[in-house]
């Protein structure tokens, strides 16, 4: 009896406690701790995490999540956000967050050690790996002579039922952005329409890739790093497929940058600064080259995977970073009804 | 003639015998009771009878027609045999019509006119036939149950226990009610209680049951005043179970000589009086200590007497033990239930007169 | 407001003030209407972001091709999934009560273990075995394989208590077996139909996991998609408006079934129990039924679980990080089960013991609100949170709140039960023995409502080991629960690495399934 009385009030005494600490309940570390929304792969974030742990004995806590939602997240969270650092996987999140003004600005000598190209021309956040859009195809059914030449040619009727993408996903999200931003509005919304009725819908794109791989479509657009990814694992699920990068600065070809800040109202902005540098230094590049995520460094002198496709053969279309619209991205796939 | 014959029936579950080799002869359109202690085998019989359990060995025809014997078993849904069950089982689902009309033809012109005529016959106000079985009481949930047992004319009913429930006043003029119905409608009946007042008065040809068993089957009065065994004698009623000696249709017993039905002689047998046979008049002490030796008549003592109302429970010291065998009495008291108004004050003497004749047992 | 008093007023209040008649009534009157309140918050939210949205807009997201197409799914899931799921439970329940089919008991158990898996487990386990499964018919598939045992339980443990004297009856009024069971047998079932229809309905609407696994789009997954793109954007609150109108719909629909149908037995005494039926030559082919169920709803998960561990090998058992995660689950399940009991017991206490409109109110106010999809009730405590109140913003307390919130009717069901068992008059006993009306209350009925509290939490607990989408959206950062780490491995088709997380599941829920099923076989003996 008088047990379930005290473990009642120690439930109660226990909630209450808990309101008093109102952030990393579970893991609080006053001290050279910060936070991380991150946006990123987690097992990437996870080496990088621990890598920088070991290297600076800052502790991280991280909040996996998506692009956007994180973005949105941090927006609607305002200065109160628990947030130290952010990390997304594209662009477009992060310009959102900057559109904001809720970044500090990056270090210099961080920002230095990253070229132009991979970081906006504000200097409130930072390029910290790239990645390159692919058509994933079924190297059993398709030649190279019927592989697409642009994105734009899966419109067509030809490619009803035949292609495979995760518009869910902030990936495939960034490559409408990138869209919108090369051909406007119309020719975006338009294309989004006719994609609705092509494409076949799965939920995220190492799925879609698989889907290739079974033979479920011909092909997808998805990311380039899955494909090696699974090429270093197993390769169970990318033994019939081979890579199509788009080229010619085609919206296909798009190269998309992930992107790292430090939130203005982080409590622990010189730790988070430490980790930005850390990231886009040899510690953190490194890990893209030696690691299982198969991403493209964007450090001054890192080096890619060898395995890879170098980024400077791949014909990106240039395309401002900090102009990439998700808002306007998302509204447009609701409207198409995408999501 | 027989309308329902049972013959050898048996069931066990699993090691228990529940029914060990019955007979039972049923004429038509009569009432039959089979009364016994619970867990007997009385609902196990009426349940194979209705053909909801399949015996282990026996036979039954109703009406010259087999329901079971050793090669087939007739399903309880062709058997056309009704069934009032001790709570009534009405389908809580459905309302008092739907449960009367229930095993009519559901296209049936005329439907609701027969199950009114129906309600009407048990005694149920038509207002009633929308309600749900539990906004009825004990009573009329048992009428509904007959009703709609009634519907399909079954020429044989069986009812297991069916006003156990209902409150003693309402059992009666229940009993006598259905009793009536049944006979007006030719239906023959079999009923199952664990009330021996019950079976007397319900039924022409009661069966006393025991482990399975029938002890005795017979009328009402035959099994009353000719018990076979002392179970059956003391199952039934009060039972005076007294030491005689038998001579020439005449029985010494400690409270006195009493004619038997037997002309044989024995030294030691044992005999039954129901307490209604004995009469005891009022006399003085005076007489009751002279005639004490007087062999015709036994007097007494009264040594308590409990008021209860109606009846006063008396408890006599007999006076004159004329024999030996009423030794084994001598020490107890004759205790007898009595009406009130006949006042016999604490130590008063009385003289016992006994009414007709006893049974001899064994 | 203070979201962190309201809650352990139910624990504390009764022993206030000693003056009062009944102290211990109005504390809890106060406390049932506190709780209710709070468990509003979801509809609240659902409401008023209707009305800032403005109808313009709100139109606009939701009568959109999308929100049609999503509409035609769930319904056919739902119309799919529940008279299947009726179908198959009511041949496994009666062939498990009313046969003699081998190994009955044993049978029964398997069959309600299923619930042990969580849903995206089992469509884990089938997309991996079957990687073209997607769609509708795998939805349904998959679907009826994690939810009839919601279905079964009700039926099975109904078909037990069922007097056989009526369908005895019934045969004695010239029906055949058929027609017993269709006119005697199956009206008695039919609120435990409804009740697990509903319950299976429900979950239809509202899981995740499983559909977004199965490639099977839902109000659901679209939420989540959209909470993905947008955080918590006005398409996605629309969508919930829609999925709410739904699951009320569902409630609302089932409540007309059922009617104001009381089906207490009528008479007294206990009834006999039915003879099983013999299967006689039938029982191999009878046997297939179960077995096929049992195999494809439990052993399909443990074969992939078991195929992806050997494949991975001794290298995805990751302790560093599955044991932390391990603890945080168990840690989250415990505290959320106590703080659901805790918030229960006044609105089970006044169900029972209350008179009039209030205690009814509020009891239904609770179940209502545990119709709605977890999602739904995450993201109205994300947006509450995070604007209005930011420092319960990602607290611990927070996603406790929410867990109760949720779960809140699977506390109550238990609770009520089996304080409608403790007769009133063992408090007035302990009053007229000298304690006081807070003693008097702890030292007989919530002693004897013991078991029922424990089997309320334990259904809670479960309920929240298995919670997938809430915890996401609402975990303080740093929280990665065993479902979490499940899920961020298996999107990511990393199936080895997800295996050992779904085998802990499913191995701490099993012997709570266990409670769950002698729970329900006493409630039915009783």
């Amino acid at each position: 009896m008088r047990s379930v009385i005290s473990a009642l009030s120690a439930a109660a005494a226990l909630a209450f406690a808990m309101t008093s600490v109102p952030t990393s309940a579970l893991s609080d570390n006053p001290a050279k701790s910060i936070t991380i929304y991150n946006a990123q792969h987690a097992s990437l974030a996870k080496e990088w995490a621990a890598a920088f742990t070991k290297d600076t004995g800052i502790e991280v806590v991280l909040r996996n999540g998506n692009d956007s939602e994180m973005g949105n997240q941090i927006i609607a969270e305002g200065k109160n956000s628990p947030a130290d650092v952010f990390l997304t996987e594209n662009s477009p999140a992060m310009a959102l967050v900057d559109a904001a003004g809720l970044f500090a600005p990056v270090d210099a000598d961080t920002l230095a050690q990253v070229p132009d190209e991979y970081r906006p021309e504000d200097g409130r956040w930072v390029g910290i790996a790239a990645r390159s859009t692919v058509f994933a195809y079924d190297k059993t059914k398709l030649a190279a002579g019927q592989l697409p030449k642009s994105l734009l040619d899966l419109a067509d009727a030809t490619w009803k039922g035949r292609w495979a993408a995760s518009p869910s996903g902030a990936d495939f999200q960034a490559i409408v952005s990138a869209l919108l931003e090369l051909k406007g509005e119309e020719a975006t919304r338009a294309w989004l329409k006719a994609m609705k009725e092509n494409v076949k819908v799965y939920r995220g794109n190492s799925t879609a890739m698989k889907a290739v791989n079974a033979g479920q479509v011909d092909g997808a657009v998805i990311y380039h790093y899955y494909y090696y990814g699974d090429q270093g694992k197993t390769g169970e699920n990318s033994k019939n497929v081979a890579m199509h990068y788009f080229k010619n600065q085609d919206p296909g070809a798009f190269v998309s940058i992930s992107g790292g800040g430090v939130l203005a109202s982080s409590k622990n902005p010189k730790e988070a600064q430490t980790f930005l540098k850390w990231v886009t230094g040899k510690g953190g590049q490194d890990i893209l080259k030696t690691g299982t995520s198969y991403e493209y460094a964007v450090g001054k002198g890192a080096e890619s995977n060898p395995a890879l496709v170098p980024l400077k053969d791949l014909q990106a279309p240039k395309v401002e970073a900090s102009n990439l619209n998700s808002k306007k991205v998302t509204d447009l796939m609701t409207e198409v009804g995408l999501l | 003639m027989s309308f329902l014959q049972v013959t050898g029936l048996s069931k066990s579950y699993g090691a228990v015998a529940a029914l060990d080799g019955i007979d039972l002869s049923v004429p038509p359109v009569s009432r039959t009771a089979i009364v016994g202690p619970s867990g007997c085998g009385k609902t196990t019989l009426l349940r194979l009878i209705a053909g909801f359990e399949v015996p282990d060995a026996g036979r039954i025809t109703l009406n010259g027609e087999r329901l079971v014997d050793e090669a087939l078993a007739m399903p309880a849904h062709q058997r056309g045999i009704g069934v009032v069950m001790q709570d009534g089982a009405l389908f809580p689902h459905l309302s008092v019509a739907d449960n009367i009309g229930f095993g009519l033809p559901r296209n049936e012109p005329d439907r609701a006119r027969h199950i009114a005529d129906l309600a009407y016959t048990v005694g149920l106000d038509a207002a009633i036939l929308r309600r749900r079985p539990h906004q009825l009481s004990g009573g009329q949930q048992q009428r509904v149950a007959l009703a709609r047992a009634m519907a399909r004319r079954p020429s044989l009913m069986l009812l297991d226990e069916p006003f156990s429930a209902l409150d003693m006043g309402l059992r009666a003029s229940m009993r006598e009610a259905v009793a009536e119905l049944l006979e007006s409608a030719g239906i023959t009946t079999i009923l199952v209680t664990h009330d021996q007042a019950e079976a007397l008065s319900f039924a022409d040809q009661v069966a006393v049951m025991r482990d399975g068993r029938f002890s005795q089957v017979g009328t009402p009065r035959d099994l009353y005043f000719h018990p076979s065994d002392t179970m059956v004698a003391q199952f039934l009623g009060d039972a005076i179970l007294l030491p005689a000696r038998l001579s020439r249709g005449m029985a010494d017993s400690p409270i006195g000589q009493v004619t038997v039905e037997s002309a044989e002689r024995r030294d030691s047998a044992r005999i039954m009086l129901r307490p209604e046979q004995i009469v005891l008049e009022p006399v003085s002490a005076a007489e009751a200590t002279a005639s004490a030796a007087m062999p015709a008549f036994a007097y007494g003592e009264v040594k308590k007497s409990e008021f209860a109302g109606s009846y006063c429970t008396v408890s006599l010291r007999l006076l004159n033990t004329p024999d030996a065998p009423a030794a084994a009495i001598g020490a107890t008291p004759l205790v007898l239930r009595r009406p009130s108004v006949e006042e016999l004050a604490l130590g008063s003497f009385v003289r016992i007169r006994i009414v007709g004749k006893a049974h001899v047992i064994a | 407001m203070s979201l962190a008093r309201s809650v352990p007023l139910a624990s504390t209040a009764a022993p206030i003030r000693q003056r009062q008649l009944l102290p211990a009534r109005s504390g809890m009157v106060i406390a049932a209407v506190v709780v209710s309140l709070l468990s509003l918050l979801p509809l609240g939210f659902v409401v008023w972001s209707t009305v800032d949205t403005g109808w313009v807009t709100a139109s606009a997201l939701i009568f959109r091709p999308r929100v049609g197409d999503l509409l035609a799914n769930s319904l056919l899931l739902i119309l799919l999934a529940v008279p299947i799921s009726t179908l198959l439970a009511l041949a496994l329940a009666w062939l498990t009560v009313r046969s003699d089919l081998p190994g009955g008991r044993l049978w029964a158990w398997l069959l309600v273990a299923p619930l042990a898996v969580p849903a995206f487990v089992q469509s884990y386990a089938w997309v991996s075995l079957v990687p073209s499964l997607h769609g509708l018919l795998g939805g349904v598939l998959v679907s009826v394989l994690a939810y009839f045992p919601f279905l079964y339980l009700p039926i099975f443990a109904t078909l037990r208590r069922l007097d056989p004297a009526l369908e005895d009856s019934a045969a004695s009024l010239g029906l055949g077996p058929w027609k017993i069971f269709l006119r005697v047998t199956l009206p008695q079932l039919r609120l435990a139909i409804l009740g697990g229809g509903l319950l299976v309905g429900l979950h239809l609407l509202s899981e995740y996991g499983l559909y977004a696994m199965i490639r099977f789009d839902t109000f659901t997954t679209a939420i989540v998609d959209q909470f993905q793109s947008t955080f918590d954007g006005p398409a996605g609150t629309m969508l919930a408006v829609v999925l709410v109108a739904c699951c009320l719909g569902l409630l609302g629909l089932e409540n007309v079934a059922r009617g104001d149908e009381r089906y207490a037995r009528v008479g007294t005494g206990a009834p006999r129990l039915a003879a099983p039926v013999r299967l006689g030559g039938l029982a191999l082919p009878c046997l297939l039924l179960p077995a096929l169920t049992v195999l494809l709803a439990l052993g399909v998960p443990f074969l992939t679980i078991g195929r992806w561990l050997a494949a991975g090998g001794t290298k995805v058992l990751d302790m560093g990080e599955i044991l932390p995660a391990l603890w945080q689950t168990l840690s989250l399940a415990l505290a959320g089960g106590l703080l659901t009991l805790a918030a229960a017991l006044p609105i089970a206490w006044l169900a029972v013991r209350g008179r009039g409109a209030l205690p009814r109110l509020l009891e239904s106010c609770g179940y209502v609100v545990g119709s709605l999809p977890s999602v739904v009730v995450a993201l109205a405590v994300v947006s509450v949170t995070a604007r209005l109140l930011f420092p319960l913003y990602q607290t611990l307390f927070t996603i406790l709140a929410a867990y109760a919130i949720m779960f809140l009717p699977r506390a109550i069901i238990g609770l009520r039960a089996s304080l409608a068992q403790v007769p009133v008059e063992l408090e007035h006993a302990a009053a007229s023995l000298g304690k006081s009306p807070a003693r008097a209350l702890w030292a007989t009925t919530v002693r004897l409502a013991a078991p029922g509290a424990a089997a309320g939490m334990t259904l809670a607990s479960l309920g929240i080991l298995n919670e997938l989408t809430a915890t996401q959206m609402l975990a303080p950062n740093g929280t990665r629960t065993l479902a979490m780490g499940f899920w961020s491995y298996s999107s990511e088709l990393d199936y080895a690495a997800a295996a050992p997380y779904a085998l802990i599941m499913i191995v701490i829920s099993l012997p709570l399934t266990w409670l769950l099923f002698l729970q329900s076989r006493r409630l039915a003996d009783r």
